[in-house]
């Protein structure tokens, strides 16, 4: 999981070009819009993309993608979930 | 049209040093390349940090020269935003299109597509400066800057006091590329001092950012005056003759658009046999692209308000006027689009 929290911050720094921004900068609970790293609704279909691309996960229902978007620890959440076998 | 309107603010990011400062102290970029590339400045005076991460190159340049240049006209709500562009962001529809092909028409990211669009830098203008008036970009290749132009000077006869108008352009290596392949470019590498001398098929590649704050009345801080616009496409050598006969034959100074391609060459000789005035070029500064012509256009500005023509700048020139009051600056695209601007001290 620490592994996968650590990579995905690297990988939201890269798409997000989020310039000055370090991966131990991010707090994994802090929220990723409004306060913490201040993302907006563009960055959130960026992020989305970054799943589908990196992850193969494709959120369908933009409610779900709210809950999941929430911070990096439960981007990483979702993202094990997924990678479960059932 | 012959429409008088007023220059009361500008600012240009091109391969010379044209952001800060003024022309007469301004040094000569020599190039080598046959690709002029702007020098861009530093953006974060005037972009926030947390927008300026999205952007790609030609959306900083854009916004940044329109910003600056309504500072320095001293108007902060800018009224009507009117551009031109050949391209737009080159950069974010390459990105675009290349991901459409890797990524298999799916997972595609959304701001190369929004920013792909040409009218993005007018909306990124509007937003910064909260402008929810008249905006419009025009696409028409080497016409684009100028259509721009001439619908700012109908937007003040119609009554509007100001208008932000300006042009913005950028050459990336794969469009660098591909214009080659249709001998855009010459084939050899040619420093821009010497472009003219040399008569060869093909010039060099450039790109720019440029912005006026027009108004409909002079004042104070009226830097020049332009009283016409003339637009020509394809034109015969009779009805170039007469429009330049018509607009420039009492013109203290031509500036002219030659890039010393040999296949259009003629058109600028035409203009020698018919405004034998001493001239001056400007594409060893700018490079060729579709909106150079507001290049230009800054440059006549920038002369008549500095009432001098620094010599260092054109190498090439062996004797400049002492006094010029009228400027006319001659340009055209690939043959194509032709236009003609007359720009007066005010």
């Amino acid at each position: 999981m620490e592994e996968l929290k650590k990579k995905l911050k690297e990988q939201i720094i890269e798409a997000l070009n989020l310039q000055d921004t370090k991966p131990e900068d991010i707090d994994d609970n802090a929220p990723l819009f409004g306060e913490g790293l201040g993302l907006d609704s563009i960055d959130s279909l960026e992020l989305m993309v970054l799943l589908e691309r990196q992850y193969g996960i494709k959120v369908e229902d933009p409610r779900e993608g709210r809950k999941i978007l929430q911070s990096v620890q439960s981007m990483a959440e979702f993202i094990q979930s997924k990678q479960q076998p059932a | 049209m012959k429409v008088k309107c007023y220059i009361q603010g500008m600012a240009a990011i091109s391969p010379q040093s044209t952001f800060e400062g003024d022309i007469i102290n301004m040094p000569l970029v020599r190039t080598e390349s046959n690709r002029l590339a702007c020098i861009e400045p530093d953006y974060k005076p005037y972009i926030p940090a947390n927008s300026l991460r999205r952007m790609s190159r030609i959306l900083k340049m854009g916004l940044t020269a329109a910003l600056k240049c309504l500072a320095v006209s001293g108007v902060s709500t800018p009224g009507p935003i009117v551009t031109g562009t050949g391209k737009g962001s080159l950069q974010d529809t390459e990105k675009f299109i290349k991901e459409i092909e890797q990524y298999k028409e799916t997972a595609l990211n959304p701001t190369p597509f929004i920013q792909s669009t040409y009218n993005s830098v007018n909306g990124l203008i509007a937003l910064q400066q909260q402008g929810t008036d008249y905006n419009n970009t025009f696409v028409h290749r080497g016409f684009s800057f100028e259509n721009a132009l001439i619908d700012s000077l109908m937007l003040l006869q119609e009554g509007y006091s100001h208008t932000l108008t300006g042009a913005f352009e950028e050459i990336t290596p794969e469009h660098f590329y591909i214009k080659s392949r249709i001998g855009h470019w010459r084939a050899d590498p040619v420093a821009n001092i010497d472009l003219l001398n040399t008569n060869l098929p093909g010039t060099i590649a450039g790109e720019g950012s440029t912005f006026f704050v027009l108004g409909a009345k002079a004042d104070a801080n009226s830097i020049a005056a332009l009283s016409a616009c003339k637009l020509l496409y394809k034109p015969s050598a009779a009805q170039l003759t007469a429009t330049l006969q018509e607009l420039g034959s009492d013109a203290d100074l031509i500036i002219s658009g030659a890039n010393g391609d040999s296949n259009h060459a003629h058109y600028y000789q035409l203009l020698q046999d018919v405004l034998p005035q001493p001239s001056i070029p400007f594409k060893h500064l700018s490079g060729e692209y579709d909106t150079a012509g507001a290049f230009a256009l800054w440059l006549a500005a920038s002369l008549l308000k500095a009432g001098s023509i620094p010599a260092e700048l054109f190498p090439m020139v062996p004797q400049f006027p002492t006094d010029f009051k009228k400027i006319v600056i001659y340009n055209h695209f690939y043959g194509e689009q032709h236009t003609v601007m007359v720009v007066e001290k005010v």
